[in-house]
Parts: structure tokens; C-alpha cells; sequence
């Protein structure tokens, strides 16, 4: 049973390969056959929407407009210029690609149903210069009379052409299954959670979400060619806006994020219209009304929904869980940062409208301690740490990391150079495994790329499986190896703040901010906490606490800030800010100020110096 | 000159259907951060039963109150049976997908009752054209875009004067702040859903005498309500009005001076530049995110 989940995708490819093979003598006739091609090319789409809306969970809803870009580009060639089958593929695939660049641009900064738009109008902008370029495109006529399809000269036949098609879409299936299960899947599926936190372990969220562009792109443009060369013939009416709706719902009704689901989902809606035919005029109805039941009974799609099932009947079997159990100054190798001054802040100001969260703020950071960032709520304790780790941009001032000013530098980049975060609501990447949620914290450590990891080169496979190792002893040191292969979703609180610091710890920090580590803990819970704390500073980390539990934060910290209003208004080791008359009046208030009646209050201040 | 009277007195004209579409979305996405993708076809729904109604031999006002009940009916419907179980999940399509079906299922079987052919919904407005500077427009034309911007002064009004519209905006704010304080959330996603719809229905009987009511005629009208709502900035009520007059206009002059598919390139191309300046649209509220 472990063995067949585990190699279930693999099983697959057999089975499928074998069909595959054997499908022309299956099919007996050319209608049928050119059928089951059509198949395979939607699957190959589907494929690559995937990696898209499954993996990096962005949604788009223009995927036929990359696929015109394909099959225009082919056809174009063929027909103008005389290009064979494989140079158009070639030229298609580029092309496309380079529109998935185009596209991925606006996601930088556009987001959500905002972005869904954008692709809307992407979908609809193609379909309509496919209209009015008619030299070009031949508008409403098309372009038809494409040649057949040749390989090294040879012409191809119905079924030649049917297993090159079979070829290109076990390819596009191995892919699929190789990105998903690698740092690069585990990377687009972090940022589809929390981009945030994403970003905060050094992951390059835009370039990723480029990429989920690109190969979603090349895929389209694939199939939009090999579409161009089985037709012989297109037109705008193939392209629109319910064809990409079409292509989307492949995806989500197998199952968006599933491996196989895209490749069922395309099989059942290719088939659908064929089944579909009995209902005559009431054929689109029924369409409409078995997508809106999937969703109902199967939200996750077939394969989603199915996985659900089998995991219920048969729970995941136990697997290694072990690692080395290496103590954790072997596991990420983090030694004291170099310099006096790890972290300093120079006039930080930062403003939501009117209000100031922070008003020149200073404060510095000596390697190697812990420090406590205390204040009232509101006293913007989490903007600093926002604004010092790359989330939010200052409007004045400047911030010096490790000596380097990075003041303009994005989460990612200062996540590279050794600073780490929790955050103050977890954010965990819920609907992975805890394993994974570790393992994503070393995106930023592999040599090998994109390639090494489609191909599973030796180097890639040995570098995975270091950090595989790594991740289960950081689990391992934090208490966590029994639940490695749960959700990180269904881990107790308490768990989860413990799992977002060995999180941390995997972009090997120099310096840690933890805010509000304590918060939602258990009183033995936050005694843990206190021993892991001291013991990451053993290991020459520096680490910032921003923490209300005020005797936790008291007892570990050598050095202690305290804001109120976005000011700071004392510095100074825990008994010093004790005694502060300053914090003790931002915490409990003076006495003078609430007995006499405002108008006094204000000759008070007044008679300050 | 008179064609450019003309260009835009009709942009305006279509511009203001836009604005209502774009205003539905707004109301729709306040209340429950989703919105029905198949508005569209609300719009459909008011124009071809008014239609039906007047066919039954019903007088106009009563045909044009029962479609835009019946338009009310189905937006509560859709909000209970396709957005609500969806839209609690954070980061879900599912109900774009569901409104979506449901947008297919209630086209093809008004393609079926109806007909697939386009019937004009007759006005006494759209009988004659009037002569405004050289250019012919009928007066139903200009009635949209005042229809349009009276709607949108009716609910500045109606947001900041009422219990009720003061609760919806509470909602907008803070979904779950509104519910601590009393407000029963799920309530204010049905009402604003209801009269989204109704102001669906209404459009389409507004937009019928000028382009003709057919089965199909949602989906374009949709798309681009929707798109109109997402650049004017979805969460400001006047910026989608103003967001959709502006479109509307633009698309009659590229419509005229060059072709009616370029109309829809250009129109769309200046979708995405717009979300690459202004993220958040024209006149869209910034959010900050809160970590």
C-alpha cells in the first residue's frame, strides 16, 4: 500500500504509456483517433495551468489567449513561411513563453480577483487582434490549408502524429510530477499560502510566480501548435473567453494541485460534450449543472476529493522520520554574526495616512544578545520588525543589517543574508506537511535549478536529500518528528509556534525576531519556549523578542527598547526599564492623570520644561 | 463634430449600463468579498422577463417590477446556494466557479425558452432619436448615465443616512468587527446581494431598447461591468461609476474611428495598464497588510 502511494504517479505513467501505445488499434477509426489526440493536447494545457493555479495559486482565466499565441505562431509559419512541425513547436513554445513573461509582470504588484482581470483582458485582448489583424491572421476566416506535419522529413500519419502528441504529454506529466516534488513545488505552494512568510525564508516570491507564468505559458503555446497541426485549420471562435473558462475547470475539476488531477479533468470535460450529445438542445444546461454539483460534493475536484477519501480509510503510513538527530550547530551551521552591531536602526519613520507608527526611531542591536522590544499595544512593536525585515518600506530613515545599509531591501534578500522572523499570528504554510513547511526554509541553499530538477540529475537528488535530513533534525530539535507528516494546519498552537521557529532556522539566521513568541502559550509551554530561546542564543544567534509576557521577556533579555506611540522612550537592561518612570506610566498610566479634570492636565504639561 | 457629440453621447449611454453593472459588483464584493460572476446574466434575466411579461399582455410597470423581482430573487438565491458556502474560505475560487455554472445553466435555458435570436424591448424612448448638436441619440440613451449617476447619489445617501446602509458599510470595513458589535453579517450579504441583482435587472431593461434582448447578451456586459468595477477600484462606489462612463466613451470612439475589435483590444489593454499604474484601481481603497 506505501510502496503504490508513494509511486502512484509513476504507476500512472506506465499504464498511461502503455494506452498510449496501444490506443490507434483501440480507437479503430481516424475520427476516434483524432478524438483521443484532442485529449492528450488539452491534457498537455492542463498540465501546465497546473503550475499555475494549482501550485502557486494564482487564477487565470486568459489561458486560451497563450494558446492562440501558440497556434497562430505555428500556423503562421507553416503556412507563410514553409517552417516544419518541429521548428513551429520550437518557435511556439518560445513565443508563448515570452507572453507568459508579459503576463507575470502585472502579478508583482497585482493581486487576487485584480489579477483575474488582468488575464481576463489578457484572454480577450488575443482573441480580438486575431479578429482585426485579418493580413496577418485571416480574421474571421482563419488560417487553414496547414500542411501536414513532417519529423526528419517523413510525413507523419494519424498515428504518428497521435503518439508524438502521446510523447509530448507524458513529458508534460513527468514534469508536472517533478517540479510539484521539489523545492520549486514546495516553494510555489508556500507563496500560494503565505507570501509573506514565503518571502521572509529568502524565496524570490516574483520570480517564482514568473516562472508558474512561463511554464504554464510554454505548455499552452505547445498544445496551441499541436492543435494547429492536427486541425490543419484555425479561427478566432476557438479562442475565446469561454474556451479559457473551459481550460481552467479542467484543472479544478480533477483536482487543482494534485498531480493527476489535471489529466482527469481534462479526460472529463474532453468527453463530456460526447456524452453530453443525448441532451440535445439542453446539452449546455447540463454542462452547467454538473460543474456546479462537482463543486458542491467534490470542492478539492476528483482527485482532491478522491485523495481526501483514501487518506481517511487508509491514514498516510508512517514514514522515516528519524533524520540524524544532530544537534542543531551541525544542522544549519550558524555561528555568531561578525561585527559589534548586528541590527541598527537610524530615524526610522513610517506613516499609515496621518497616523505615525514609527517616529524616528533609534535603536541598535549588539551581536550576540537577546533583546526585548516592549510596549504598550499600538506602541508599533510589529512595524518595526516589519519595517527592519523588508515588509514594509520607511518613509524615512535608514536600517543597517550586519553593516550593510538594506534599508530598500526586499524580505527575501535580507532573509539571504541571515535574517529570520516569526510572526506575531504564525504564518504558517497551513495545507503542507510539517515537513515540507521546513524543508520550503531551504529553497534559498540549492545549487542546482529548474533543470537539475525536472531531469532529477544525481547532484539535484543528493542536494534534496541533504536537505530532507536537515529539515526532519530541525524538527527533531524542536520537538516535532512525531508530527512530520501532518498538515501543519492540524498541529496544536502551541506546535505551530515551535514549527515557525524551526522554519526560521532553516535560512541559518544570524539574527531572529520572534514577535510575540509567548503569545497563546501555555504556562510550560512558554517555560520550552524560554529554554529554546536561550539555547538558539547559546548557538550565537541574535535574537529580538517582542513579547508582552512580561516576566518571560524580563528574564531573557540583556538589553530591552520600549516603545509607545512609535517613539522610543527608554533603552537599558530589564531592571533599568523597570524603573523607568517613562514605561511605567506608558503601562499603567500616571497617577495625576487620571484624577484631575483635563484643563489642569494640559497647565501639567505646560509646566514642563 | 457631430460625430464626436455622437461618440459621446452613446459612450455615455453604454458607459452608464457599465457603471451599474460595475456598481452591483461593488455592492456584492463590500458585503462578502466575492462577488456573482454570472451578473451578467442578471441583467439578461431583467430584460428578456420584462419582455415575457409584456408578451403575457401585462403592462409595462408591472412586466418591469416582476423581472426585477424575479432578478432579486435569483441574487439571493445564487448569494445562499453558490457564494456563502465558498466565500468563508479564504483565497477561494470556488465560487467563481459555482456562479459561473449557474451563469451557464441560466443562459441555455433562456437560449431555450426565449429563443437564440435578439428581440428589442420596446420604449417609448428608444421610438424616436433626438437631434442634440448634429448627433441623433435616443433619449433612452441619455437617460442611462443619469440613471447611473442618480443611483450612485441614492446610495452615497442611503450608506451614510441609514441604520442599514451605515451597518453595510461596517460590514465592508471589517467583516468580523461588524459581526462583534451586533451586526448580523450574513443578513447585510443577503440584502446587499438582493439589491445588487435588483440594480442587474434594472440595467438590462435600460440597456434592452438600445441593443436588443437576447439569451447571450449577458456575458459581454458582464465581463466588462466587472472589469469597469476592478480598474475604477471596487471598494469606492463613485470611482466605478465614474470608472464605467469613462470606458464606455473610450470604447465608442475607438469603436468608431477604428473598428469594433479593436474597440475590445483597446478597451482591455487599457485594463491592464490601468492595474499595472493603480493596483488597486483608480479610486480603490490601499490595504495594508497586517502581520
Amino acid at each position: 500500500m506505501m510502496w503504490l502511494s508513494r509511486n502512484l504517479n509513476w504507476l500512472f505513467a506506465v499504464v498511461a504509456a502503455v494506452l498510449i501505445l496501444a490506443m490507434p488499434d483501440i480507437a479503430g477509426n481516424e475520427y476516434a483517433l483524432r478524438f483521443y489526440t484532442l485529449m492528450l493536447i488539452y491534457t498537455i494545457l492542463a498540465l501546465g495551468l497546473n503550475v499555475l493555479v494549482g501550485y502557486t495559486g494564482l487564477v487565470s482565466l486568459g489561458q486560451a489567449g497563450l494558446y492562440a499565441i501558440g497556434a497562430y505562431t505555428a500556423a503562421i509559419l507553416a503556412t507563410r513561411l514553409g517552417f516544419g512541425f518541429v521548428p513551429c513547436l520550437i518557435l511556439g513554445m518560445v513565443f508563448a513563453g515570452s507572453f507568459g513573461i508579459l503576463l507575470a509582470y502585472p502579478t508583482v504588484r497585482v493581486r487576487g480577483v485584480y489579477l483575474a482581470v488582468v488575464t481576463i483582458a489578457f484572454g480577450i485582448i488575443v482573441e480580438n487582434i486575431a479578429i482585426e489583424w485579418d493580413s496577418l491572421t485571416g480574421s474571421w476566416v482563419g488560417i487553414s490549408n496547414v500542411p501536414k506535419p513532417t519529423l526528419l522529413g517523413l510525413p507523419l500519419n494519424h498515428k504518428m502524429y497521435f503518439y508524438i502528441v502521446g510523447g509530448c504529454a507524458l513529458a508534460a506529466f513527468a514534469v508536472n510530477v517533478n517540479i510539484m516534488n521539489s523545492r520549486f513545488g514546495r516553494a510555489m505552494l508556500a507563496t500560494s499560502q503565505s507570501e509573506i512568510a514565503a518571502a521572509s525564508l529568502g524565496i524570490n516570491v516574483t520570480a517564482l510566480r514568473t516562472l508558474a507564468f512561463v511554464l504554464s505559458a510554454v505548455t499552452a503555446g505547445a498544445a496551441g501548435v499541436l492543435y494547429v497541426f492536427l486541425n490543419k485549420y484555425i479561427s478566432p471562435d476557438i479562442f475565446s473567453f469561454s474556451d479559457s473558462i473551459r481550460f481552467l475547470l479542467m484543472v479544478i475539476l480533477g483536482g487543482a494541485g494534485t498531480t493527476l488531477g489535471p489529466v482527469v479533468g481534462a479526460g472529463a470535460l474532453s468527453y463530456l460534450p460526447e456524452l453530453l450529445q443525448q441532451f440535445g438542445e439542453w446539452q449546455r444546461f447540463v454542462y452547467g449543472a454538473l460543474l456546479a454539483i462537482v463543486m458542491f460534493v467534490l470542492p478539492r475536484g476528483i482527485v482532491g476529493s478522491a485523495a481526501d477519501i483514501l487518506h481517511r480509510f487508509f491514514p498516510a503510513a508512517r514514514r522515516e522520520t528519524d533524520g540524524d538527530k544532530r544537534p542543531l550547530g551541525e544542522i544549519v551551521s550558524i555561528g555568531p554574526a561578525g561585527g559589534e552591531v548586528c541590527l541598527e536602526a537610524k530615524d526610522l519613520s513610517l506613516h499609515f495616512g496621518g497616523l505615525a507608527a514609527l517616529n524616528n526611531v533609534n535603536a541598535q542591536l549588539s551581536s550576540g544578545e537577546i533583546h526585548g522590544l516592549i510596549g504598550p499595544n499600538g506602541a508599533g512593536k510589529s512595524t518595526l520588525l516589519n519595517a527592519v525585515s523588508g515588509i514594509y518600506r520607511v518613509n524615512s530613515g535608514r536600517v543597517f543589517f550586519l553593516g550593510v545599509d538594506t534599508t530598500d531591501m526586499r524580505s527575501h534578500q535580507l532573509a539571504r543574508r541571515g535574517l529570520a522572523r516569526t510572526f506575531q499570528n504564525t504564518e504558517l504554510f497551513q495545507e503542507m506537511t510539517v515537513l515540507d513547511n521546513v524543508w520550503a526554509g531551504f529553497h534559498s541553499d540549492y545549487r542546482t535549478g529548474l533543470f537539475g530538477a525536472i531531469l532529477r540529475l544525481p547532484s539535484y537528488r543528493k542536494e534534496e536529500e541533504k536537505h530532507r535530513r536537515a529539515a526532519l533534525d530541525l524538527l527533531n530539535f524542536v520537538g516535532l518528528t512525531d508530527y512530520a507528516y501532518e498538515k501543519a494546519k492540524s498541529l496544536p498552537f502551541g506546535f505551530q509556534r515551535k514549527l515557525e521557529i524551526a522554519r526560521a532556522l532553516a535560512v541559518r539566521p544570524k539574527l531572529l525576531l520572534l514577535d510575540e513568541p509567548a503569545a497563546g502559550l501555555t504556562q510550560s509551554e512558554i517555560d520550552d519556549l524560554r529554554d529554546l530561546i536561550i539555547q538558539l542564543s547559546d548557538h550565537g544567534i541574535t535574537i529580538v523578542v517582542v513579547e508582552h509576557h512580561m516576566e518571560l521577556v524580563m528574564a531573557i533579555s540583556s538589553q530591552m527598547t520600549v516603545l509607545d506611540y512609535g517613539e522610543v522612550i527608554a533603552k537599558g537592561t530589564a531592571a533599568e526599564v523597570q524603573e523607568d518612570p517613562k514605561v511605567i506610566e506608558a503601562y499603567f498610566g500616571s497617577p495625576e492623570m487620571l484624577a484631575p479634570p483635563p484643563e489642569e492636565r494640559l497647565d501639567d504639561a505646560e509646566r514642563e520644561p | 463634430m457631430s460625430s464626436v457629440v455622437q461618440y459621446l453621447l452613446a459612450g455615455l449611454g453604454i458607459g452608464g449600463i457599465y457603471a451599474l453593472v460595475a456598481l452591483g459588483f461593488h455592492i456584492m464584493w463590500s458585503s462578502a468579498k466575492a462577488v456573482n460572476f454570472a451578473h451578467g446574466d442578471t441583467l439578461m434575466l431583467g430584460a428578456v422577463l420584462t419582455i415575457v411579461f409584456l408578451d403575457f399582455g401585462l403592462p409595462m410597470s408591472v412586466a418591469i417590477a416582476l423581472a426585477i423581482g424575479v432578478s432579486v430573487i435569483f441574487g439571493v438565491v445564487l448569494e445562499r446556494v453558490a457564494i456563502r458556502p465558498f466565500a468563508a474560505q479564504a483565497r477561494s475560487i470556488g465560487w467563481m466557479l459555482t456562479t459561473i455554472a449557474i451563469g451557464i445553466m441560466l443562459e441555455s435555458y433562456a437560449t431555450i425558452s426565449f429563443g437564440a435570436f435578439a428581440r428589442p424591448l420596446p420604449s417609448p424612448l428608444a421610438e424616436k432619436p433626438v437631434i442634440i448638436l448634429g448627433a441623433g441619440v435616443f433619449p433612452q440613451e441619455l437617460l442611462i448615465p443619469l440613471a447611473a449617476v442618480a443611483i450612485v447619489g441614492l446610495l452615497y445617501f442611503f450608506q451614510r443616512r441609514t441604520q442599514l446602509g451605515r451597518a453595510m458599510r461596517a460590514v465592508a470595513f471589517n467583516r468580523e468587527a461588524a459581526g462583534i458589535v451586533g451586526i448580523n453579517v450574513t443578513r447585510i450579504a443577503m440584502i446587499s446581494f438582493a439589491l445588487a441583482s435588483a440594480l442587474g435587472g434594472l440595467s438590462g431593461i435600460l440597456v434592452a431598447p438600445v441593443i436588443q434582448a437576447s439569451a447571450t447578451m449577458g456575458l459581454l456586459l458582464g465581463i466588462k461591468g466587472f472589469a469597469v468595477a476592478i480598474i475604477g477600484g471596487i471598494t469606492s462606489a463613485p470611482g466605478v461609476v465614474i470608472a464605467g462612463l469613462l470606458y464606455g466613451v473610450i470604447e465608442k470612439f475607438v469603436d468608431g474611428y477604428i473598428s469594433t475589435a479593436a474597440r475590445e483590444a483597446v478597451g482591455f489593454s487599457i485594463v491592464i495598464l490601468v492595474l499595472m499604474i493603480w493596483p488597486q484601481g483608480l479610486f480603490g481603497r490601499k490595504e495594508i497588510v497586517k502581520v
